[in-house]
């Protein structure tokens, strides 16, 4: 499989691009912008061709170098791991980086940006670690990269570092998500301890397993009961599926802090301080998606803990409604579509927990094309607005700027979830696999998945509602200020991205148009053949990294089942209906609100509500709360206890020598006969000990 | 032959006489010497085993304390020089300053 050898390549590249726009980027055209298209581009096509090897029943999971070699420990390897998963977020990160590098020229280099090698350094170690995070085929590598990522956000969102804003979002966000990633870590460790190895699926030879993967492990144990070579189980006292939950949660906390999930959301809307395309790398295809990204990849681990799915499904669904609430009163489109993007990542959480393993993936997908799109649409604007964000200084833009409009409107219906366009099949699948097996299953699971479904399917409703009402103020009416009636041209690199993303947000969902597979009977739910692989031998015998062991792990280990009151097809269109009359109504609603010459501010109607959105529920005041309302003060009483008592004990003793010096230093009085007599003493009292002890006398 | 215990005896008072003089006097001078006399004393003792033992090992050792004497005296009478130069005087007792 030529196309395996030179995968290393899809990362390497844009880490060479890095060292080069760092180094070098002062002295190329551009600021080192081409040697970033070039990398992207070329992991592009690598990872196309990746793809294209995976389709003809390819895999690769090899371990490729080794960093830090353990004696008789763990061992740091890097190694690949190719399957149809990776491979499609390959494309999808490489994709949207490439688009992203050719839209910074029109962001960054056309406004005249400083900094540029920075920047464009920072986008290539940004995308080469996102790289080298989809491809890891163990835990630890995927820790690093994982936190590499982070460094690159924090990198990027405070970009503008002489402003007063950007440095501390980007404290924020790298403190946030290294909250997360502080769970995520003992998770890494609890893994390796448990099962002596990180990797994500097992390395075969000649159909022998050589090395055994941690969530095939973890499925021996819960299912056939072979515990004997899982040492931990004993030091923790729990049963393998308790202490597998405990975890598969704790690696959670650095999902739901990279993520963006509520409680650790907060740093996501300040990040829009970075630059706009950089939002759009974090938010579609890098930083954001990381999170849900390694949920999918040890899915076999997470499919054997039904507390886990249910935590996982909850969060989901809360995030999405949570989020999407927020979104309803902000003024400026980059918060709006900050808040829509956590909202996103709820609903795959949300198919995640509830068993949709594909629907996650296929949300994934089109998310990541969507999200870019509006992000750079939403850059577009700003580039034509002089960077006022404000959304009631604009109005009208649509004349103005109709390549941004028509592409602004594609990803704006794909994120609402209208008929025909990506977000609906998506969202759809994801909503309509919560409700099946939230029908289903049994007992709290049930309960937890109906929930969860219900808060997704409100949040729908808000996205439409959000969606729209960004777009009228944006787009339509009579322009507001000025700089909306003159706006700023944008050149080929600003609108060539959007074209294309524009295009892929409207078709993208047919990779996986499964009311319609339903219906038709015809097999053009692609996305599920991908994921599921042959139905024998192939590569799912191999990695058992296929969506259908984890369907069968769902059903025999989790109890998560599907219940179809209306029959399998009446279901399916029953649960689209839904949420798409439900889209369609929240647009409807911001139509009718927001439509027109002259829009005025409905948010007031909210009363204490608008207040409670603007703050984002004083999720902020109640997180400074906890740190200097909670956390200071516990740490000035440890300050106290650490100088008041251990210091105090050392002090105290240390005082005892200080006293006892200066009281014994006089006897130096610098007369050589005292020195002589004191030696003489000396010598007759130790000669008189000596005595004493020996027994001479 | 005479006992080791006379030389014994002899060492001893030697040394008593040279302790007596570092102690009770304050000229520098006398330090010196009676920093010699106990050497000396010393030097009586590794000659008298030697003897008694019938090996030369505490001759070999008396003359290598004889050669760190003349190298302390070398560095004595400097010290005793400076002390005359800075105070006029060589008696011990005068220069107190090198203390806490």
């Amino acid at each position: 499989m030529a196309a395996f050898t030179y995968a290393p390549a899809i990362v390497l590249l844009p880490f060479v691009s890095f060292l080069v726009a760092l180094f070098l980027g002062d002295r190329m055209p551009k600021g080192g912008a081409l040697a970033g298209i070039a990398a992207t581009g070329g992991s592009l096509a690598l990872s196309i061709w990746v793809a294209l090897t995976v389709a003809g029943g390819g895999v690769y999971n090899e371990f490729v170098y080794t960093w830090v070699a353990g004696i008789e420990s763990v061992t740091l390897r890097f190694g690949l791991l190719l399957d149809p998963l990776s491979a499609l977020m390959l494309l999808i990160v490489t994709l949207i980086s490439f688009l992203v590098h050719i839209f910074s020229l029109g962001y960054m280099n056309d406004e005249d940006e400083t900094g540029l090698p920075r920047y464009y350094a920072g986008l290539g170690l940004f995308t080469a670690s996102m790289l080298g995070f989809v491809v890891a085929n163990n835990l630890l590598m995927a820790f690093m990269f994982f936190e590499l990522v982070g460094l690159c956000s924090y990198l990027l969102i405070g970009f503008w570092f002489r402003e007063d804003g950007p440095p501390s979002a980007a404290k924020k966000a790298f403190l946030v998500t290294r909250f997360g990633d502080y769970f995520f870590l003992i998770g890494v460790v609890g893994v390796v301890a448990t099962f002596g190895t990180g990797l994500f699926a097992p390395i075969t030879e000649g159909g022998e397993v050589v090395a055994q993967s941690f969530p095939v492990l973890a499925e021996h144990a819960v299912v056939d009961g072979e515990t004997a070579g899982i040492a931990m189980l004993d030091t923790v006292g729990l049963g393998p599926q308790a202490w597998f939950t405990v975890l598969g949660l704790l690696v959670l906390g650095g999902v739901i802090g990279k993520s963006a999930q509520f409680p650790l959301h907060t740093w996501l809307p300040d990040a829009m301080e970075g630059p706009t395309p950089v939002s759009a790398l974090i938010h579609a295809a890098t930083m954001v998606a990381a999170g849900v990204y390694l949920v999918a990849r040890m899915y076999g681990f997470y499919a054997i803990s039904p507390t886990a799915l249910a935590v996982i499904a909850l969060v989901g669904g809360f995030t999405a409604l949570f989020a999407a609430t927020m979104g309803l009163v902000k003024q400026e489109i980059k918060q709006v579509l900050a808040y829509s993007t956590i909202s996103q990542y709820g609903y795959m959480m949300l198919a995640l927990g509830s068993g949709g393993y594909i629907a996650a993936v296929f949300h994934l997908t089109t998310h990541a094309v969507f999200k870019a799109l509006l992000f750079l649409g939403a850059g577009s604007v700003i580039i034509a607005m002089h960077h006022n964000e404000n959304m009631w200084d604009m109005g009208g833009l649509k004349d103005k700027m109709p390549v941004t409009y028509y592409a602004f409107l594609s990803g704006s219906l794909a994120l609402a979830g209208i008929l025909p366009f990506a977000g609906f099949w998506s969202k759809d699948e994801v909503l309509y696999e919560a409700l099946i097996h939230g029908l289903g299953s049994e007992g709290g699971l049930a309960t937890s998945y109906i929930v969860a479904y219900a808060m997704g399917l409100l949040a729908v409703f808000f996205t439409g509602f959000y969606t729209f009402r960004m777009v009228f103020l944006t787009f339509h009416g009579e322009p507001r200020t000025d700089t909306a009636r003159d706006p700023h041209g944008v050149r080929w690199n600003v609108k060539g991205p959007l074209a294309v993303l524009g295009v892929l947000a409207a078709t993208v969902g047919f990779i996986n148009m499964k009311p319609v597979a339903e219906l038709t009977g015809a097999h053009i739910d692609f996305l599920h053949a991908w994921l599921e692989g042959p139905e024998e031998g192939g590569w799912p015998a191999a990695l058992v990294t296929d969506s259908h062991h984890y369907g069968e792990l769902l059903h025999d280990v989790a109890g998560v089942s599907a219940g179809e009151p209306l029959g399998s097809i009446g279901t399916l269109l029953a649960s689209a209906a839904v949420s798409l009359a439900l889209a369609v109504a929240g647009a409807g609603l911001a139509t009718t609100l927001y439509r027109g010459p002259d829009p005025v501010e409905h948010t007031d109607k909210l009363g204490s509500l608008k207040t409670l959105f603007m703050h984002n529920y004083y999720q902020d005041e109640y997180q400074v709360w906890l740190a200097t309302g909670l956390t200071y003060p516990l740490a000035r009483v440890m300050d106290k206890f650490d100088q008041g008592v251990v210091d105090g004990v050392v002090n105290g003793v240390s005082s005892v020598s200080l006293f006892s010096g200066q009281r014994i230093r006089r006897i130096q009085s610098g007369v050589v006969s005292n020195y002589a007599t004191l030696l003489t003493l000396g010598l007759v009292l130790l000669l008189a000990a000596f005595g004493i002890i020996g027994g001479w006398f | 032959m005479i006992p080791v215990e006379s030389y014994l005896l002899l060492s001893a008072a030697v040394f008593c006489i040279g302790l007596f003089g570092i102690l009770t006097r304050k000229n520098a001078l006398i330090f010196l010497m009676s920093v010699e006399l106990m050497l000396n004393a010393a030097n009586i003792n590794f000659v008298a085993f030697s003897l008694q033992h019938g090996n030369l090992t505490g001759q070999v050792f008396t003359l290598f304390t004889m050669a760190l004497a003349a190298a302390e005296v070398a560095v004595g009478i400097g010290i005793v020089l400076v002390l005359y130069r800075n105070f006029s005087d060589v008696d011990v007792t005068i220069p107190t300053t090198m203390r806490w």
